[in-house]
């Protein structure tokens, strides 16, 4: 009776606070456009005028010398780029998943384990700090401690994207079969060795396969952070915009969606690979 | 008899194959990297820490970051509503539960797949370059490539519904908005909420660096006191940032909670 009692109240309360949302919606529309303008809104036609001259200008409309991409090295110029950072979103992936994988079985409480572990709670506190502050800020931060280049993109990409992998690694690590691992401790394995051979083999597939769908994000997250670092594709992109070398903008983003979908692509095959 | 040699697995062979490519991504990075950069190293790390530990906490101050705060999530909430209705009505058309062309679920998810493949700040850079710097410039940099993953995961949950209910209201001679409004939305009600919650989080993260293209909020505020070198007062936003995502987290995880029953 009383369950059920409660279980209308708390309907009802949701229902509210469904009713909420779109009071809230309202209010944030009320503040974004109260915020200060310096071009035309994209209510106004003038802002849209503003949108087909820079779309005919990407495709290269009223230029006096050649497009750029109509230049081969101006193609193989970017395309190194490119390949730089495709190499950047590989090593923030890497760094992100090993740095989870080391802090992961202080995090995590094995099924049937006594509550043990004074690091559990830090350890959480620092994934949260670290998935919960973007990767642009990280990196706006750390380029003031390693200077700008590609140290401090890898450096953000990692400490970010370690937030979450290892947010999810603990999920995974919970979930595990406790036995091997109490096996091992029982024929006399430290900690240590009980996760490395008990508990890590069981949770390698699902490793690889989060590290994966988090490679796909951190590609494209990958340019926006070398844009804040002044390295790779990302400054170039800025650069260009900020010329007004329209035109190479188009290689660039030709180059950065080929990019995206390349990943996809191979990060998609290589899931189907670690499944079989 | 047992084989002397086992084939490796494909999951060995993955394994191996990224730990090539992360040793070829170390190379080339190590090529681009050059001599040491102009950073402030272990000097700037320890002020940095230092500001992590004592943020700046003067009542003006605080009362300046919670207006940030405010602009920052007003900017993810005004994202989201766009993104929300745009996704859900391209998960209903990729997904083909009310209309199954196969040319429309294709472009759909062409569409989709093209507004996905841009970071929401390349797109804030492009919306600036096209049409100058507005406020709805950063909105829209964000609703367009959340639509899309929106639509995209969405999309795939529609199509994973049971059948038995939409099949017996078809055969109860039921519309086909009426078979996706008491067949199939009452399916999905909970996983759509409870991932348009965890968007809602990756909105308010984004929104939080708009200051990238120059707009207001606590990215701003953090970029402000970087460039003066004032830890402390560039910890204080960045705090608030994390109070922010983990009052949606906790939000989120609520909502699921009571639809779940």
């Amino acid at each position: 009776m009383r369950g059920a009692a409660v279980g209308a109240s708390s309907a009802r309360r949701t229902r509210a606070a469904l009713l909420l949302v779109p009071f809230a919606v309202g209010a944030a529309w009320a503040l974004v456009l109260a915020q200060p303008a310096a071009g035309p809104s994209p209510l106004e036609p003038a802002a849209w005028r503003r949108a087909w001259t820079f779309l005919s200008r990407l495709l290269g409309r009223g230029l006096a010398e050649e497009p750029a991409f109509a230049r081969p090295e101006v193609w193989a110029r970017m395309a190194d780029l490119a390949l730089g950072t495709l190499a950047m979103s590989v090593t923030g992936a890497a760094l992100a998943t090993l740095a989870a994988l080391l802090t992961v079985p202080l995090a995590a409480r094995a099924r049937e384990e006594p509550a043990r572990g004074a690091l559990r709670g830090p350890v959480r506190a620092c994934y949260v700090l670290a998935r919960s502050v973007p990767e642009i800020v990280w990196a706006l931060l750390l380029v003031l401690v390693s200077g700008p280049g590609p140290l401090a993109a890898a450096l953000a990409l990692g400490v970010h994207n370690a937030g979450v992998l290892g947010r999810l690694f603990t999920d995974v690590v919970e979930d595990v079969d406790p036995r091997p691992g109490r096996a091992l401790a029982t024929a006399g394995a430290g900690r240590v060795e009980a996760f490395w051979y008990g508990t890590f083999p069981q949770i390698l597939p699902q490793v690889l396969t989060f590290s994966l769908y988090r490679w796909e994000v951190i590609v494209r997250t990958t340019v926006v952070v070398e844009a804040v670092t002044g390295s790779g594709m990302g400054a170039a992109l800025r650069l260009a915009l900020s010329g007004r070398a329209f035109t190479t903008v188009t290689v660039i983003l030709a180059l950065y969606v080929a990019l995206v979908l390349l990943v996809d692509v191979l990060s998609g095959a290589l899931r189907t690979l670690a499944r079989a | 008899m047992p084989a002397p040699f086992r084939r490796p697995g494909g999951r060995t062979i993955a394994g191996l194959l990224a730990a090539a490519a992360v040793g070829v991504a170390l190379l080339r990075l190590g090529a681009d990297a050059g001599p040491a950069g102009a950073g402030g190293g272990a000097q700037a790390l320890e002020r940095l820490v230092r500001g992590a530990l004592a943020p700046e906490r003067s009542p003006a101050y605080l009362l300046t970051v919670a207006a940030d705060a405010a602009v920052t999530a007003a900017y993810a909430v005004a994202a989201m509503s766009l993104a929300t209705v745009a996704g859900l009505v391209a998960a209903v058309i990729a997904s083909g539960v009310l209309l199954d062309r196969a040319w429309l679920r294709a472009g759909c998810r062409i569409v989709l797949a093209l507004t996905r493949s841009a970071h929401e700040l390349v797109w804030a850079l492009l919306f600036v370059a096209a049409m100058g710097l507005s406020p709805a410039a950063g909105v829209l940099a964000i609703a367009v490539p959340y639509a899309g993953v929106i639509g995209r995961v969405l999309g795939d949950r529609l199509r994973d519904v049971d059948p038995a209910p939409v099949r017996a209201l078809a055969a109860a001679g039921a519309s086909p908005l009426s078979r996706l409004f008491y067949g199939v939305v009452p399916q999905v009600a909970p996983d759509a909420l409870g991932y348009l919650a965890y968007r809602l989080e990756c909105a308010l993260r984004s929104a939080a660096v708009l200051s990238f293209v120059g707009l207001g909020g606590l990215g701003f505020r953090i970029e402000l006191a970087l460039r003066d070198l004032d830890y402390a007062r560039a910890w204080t936003p960045i705090y608030a940032t994390l109070l922010l995502v983990v009052l949606v987290d906790w939000l989120g995880a609520r909502t699921r909670r009571r639809f779940a029953r």
